[in-house]
């Protein structure tokens, strides 16, 4: 059986979080379905929905490389070439702090964007369904589902005011 | 609530501008980012022709002499350097302070800011020539103890320089990915718009795409306020303090720094008020978005105030002749007039003007001081980095004389303009690539935005969802 995609539009985000709680009530489960918007709306304006992310995790990984990396290399050349200059210590704190902040920058900033590219899981062949009025400010509804639930999912979300519905393979 | 369609479903976002809806958004900016006008053509025919002089003038300069021991003659390409990166490279930190700060009349100028980070390439290869004229740090006092340090300073410096442009660029691209999705399934199905589907045609506005792209520009957006501030203090301690010997100031770095976050506002106004002026965006770059950077510019011309009188002090009353010197060369004497346009425009001007209510409450006034505050920094730089390089003996124990001002001829000049025409190019090349509107953030002000009437007047009414 082959998964169909359904997607409906609504002129109003209240129409819209109402389809979610309607599809909520018909027992299908969060990740079934997505809401499409052309703007950020607030956490939780269509109904709370949980997902765990580890975009967090990378910079800090990276800070901690890029950190490690760099006092490997300053404490590193320092100790291998021991000169004493101006009477002050072999690992002089102020200079090595450039280099580890900088290290530490690098590590953060290139993790931050190999982690916003992994959790959106790109890159991504698959054109997933869509409609350009959601561009005009329309809300869009899609929901993932089995060949047989379509015909529900089409009445769930024409019964919650849904301008249009239409439907494509997944 | 009624269930109207899109396009008529209209807000009110400021008390003297019209009703605007997400497609009238989207139509605007899809209109004026697909369009290229003569007009545009002859600004970037200018701006090319400028700044193919100044490369020519470089290359004279070349030619002239190139090396440590000419440093003196590129004093003024060391201070246009410094020019940029104080402007070009503070002005996407408006974007991400305010966005961080979720201020509402920050939404027209978060991409104008945004992508000043374009320029940072034309920085980072203004840089390149600099690492062969900056002299060997032994024998003399540096902030890197010794020459043993690997890669001390110039990689080091070329490194800080470039992780600020990959952040600032990362920062752009992750912010326009939205815009460009849009643009491409709105545009006009030529060659930008299939190149924008194909970066950013996976993008659909899922929730989950939403919150990694919140969490991703806060994240950039942090690193890049860290970066610059060290980037700033690193290049003002290697290319202007450590020539000048016995020049001991922990002040100058930053209030360097200082005059970066002040300029990026004026960066942003300049821009915002060009946009207008040229009879686009008027409502969606509303007079109280201008009313409201006025304020922190205002602060911070202040606070560059106290930054140079705190500065000054410490020297005045130590009063040892390399104090005295360092005070001559840099402020009173060799380079007093570049110093006095400094002040008046980096303090004076804006002060004045913007203490004033109702020149705060207009377009015109804060642009004024925000063309101030750039102008005024542009004299920053050449009073401090053309003396700087321009200092022979820099391995002396201390400044023992007042040297000589240097006087731009005329292939200083005409580095100077190439250099300003170049950073004018790249934004405007930029322009139509990314647009200059940040669609998803005006629209989402749409959400949080209305003017309602209170008794016998009407007000701007904000909501903060968190």
């Amino acid at each position: 059986m082959t998964t169909q995609s359904v997607l409906a539009l609504y002129t109003n985000a209240d129409y819209a979080a109402e389809a979610g709680e309607a599809l909520d009530n018909a027992g299908f489960a969060k990740e079934d379905y997505d809401f499409l918007t052309d703007t950020p709306y607030p956490e939780g304006a269509f109904g709370e929905r949980h997902s765990s992310h580890r975009l967090y995790v990378f910079p800090f990984v990276g800070a901690l490389i890029g950190l490690t990396t760099a006092i490997l290399l300053t404490a590193g050349t320092q100790i291998s070439y021991p000169l004493v200059t101006g009477g002050k210590p072999i690992l002089s704190i102020p200079p090595m702090a450039i280099i580890t902040y900088e290290g530490t920058m690098l590590g953060a900033i290139l993790f931050t964007i190999i982690g916003i590219i992994f959790e959106s899981r790109l890159p991504s062949a698959k054109k997933r369904i869509y409609d350009d009025r959601i561009t005009e400010g329309y809300i869009g509804v899609v929901v993932d589902c089995e060949e047989d639930q379509v015909n529900t999912v089409e009445q769930i979300l024409t019964q919650a005011g849904a301008h249009e519905v239409r439907r494509e393979e997944a | 609530m009624p269930n109207l369609p899109p396009e008529q479903d209209k807000v009110q976002v400021s008390v003297e501008g019209r009703e605007l809806s997400s497609l009238m958004v989207t139509r605007e900016v899809s209109r004026d980012f697909f369009a290229i006008t003569p007009a545009y053509r002859r600004v970037l025919l200018i701006l090319g022709v400028v700044f193919l002089a100044g490369i020519i003038a470089i290359i004279l300069r070349f030619v002239d002499g190139f090396g440590v021991s000419e440093r003196a003659q590129w004093g003024y390409y060391s201070a246009m350097f410094a020019f940029l990166l104080i402007t070009a490279g503070s002005a996407p930190l408006v974007a991400v302070a305010f966005r961080l700060t979720k201020n509402h009349w920050r939404r027209p100028f978060s991409r104008i800011s945004e992508l000043y980070a374009v320029v940072g390439l034309l920085s980072l290869l203004w840089f390149l020539p600099l690492m062969a004229l900056l002299p060997p740090i032994e024998g003399r006092k540096t902030l890197w103890v010794s020459s043993n340090f690997v890669g001390a300073p110039l990689w080091w410096d070329l490194f800080a320089v470039m992780f600020l442009v990959i952040c600032g660029l990362g920062l752009l691209v992750l912010s326009a990915i939205p815009d460009a999705a849009l643009l491409a399934r709105t545009g006009d199905g030529g060659v930008r718009s299939r190149v924008l589907g194909a970066v950013a045609g996976f993008w659909r506005g899922t929730d989950a795409q939403w919150r990694w792209h919140r969490l991703g520009l806060t994240a950039l957006g942090a690193f890049y306020f860290m970066l610059l501030i060290m980037v700033q203090t690193l290049i003002n301690v290697d290319f202007v303090m450590s020539l000048v010997p016995g020049w001991k100031d922990s002040i100058m770095p930053a209030h360097q720094a200082l005059a970066g976050l002040q300029t990026a506002l004026g960066c942003v106004l300049v821009g915002a008020f060009i946009l207008r002026a040229t009879g686009r965006y008027r409502d969606l770059i509303p007079m109280e978005s201008f009313w409201a950077i006025s304020k922190i510019l205002l602060a911070l011309s202040l606070l560059w105030g106290y930054f140079w009188f705190a500065g000054l002090i410490t020297f005045w009353y130590g009063r040892t002749p390399v104090e005295q010197n360092v005070l001559r060369t840099f402020m009173f004497e060799s380079y007093r007039v570049p110093f006095l346009l400094n002040f008046f425009l980096s303090f004076l001007v804006p002060f004045v003007l913007l203490m004033w209510n109702p020149v705060r409450k207009s377009v015109i006034g804060p642009t004024i001081a925000g063309a101030s505050v750039i102008v005024g920094a542009f004299f920053m730089t050449v009073r401090l980095y053309v003396p700087a390089f321009g200092i022979e003996d820099i391995t002396s124990h201390g400044l023992a004389t007042v040297p000589l001002p240097i006087v731009p001829d005329v292939l200083d000049v005409f580095i100077i303009l190439g250099g300003l025409a170049g950073a004018g190019l790249i934004y405007m090349l930029a322009i139509k690539i990314i647009p200059i509107m940040s669609i998803w953030e005006i629209k989402e002000g749409l959400l949080y935005q209305r003017v309602r009437p209170l008794l016998r007047s009407r007000y701007l009414v904000l909501g903060k969802p968190d």
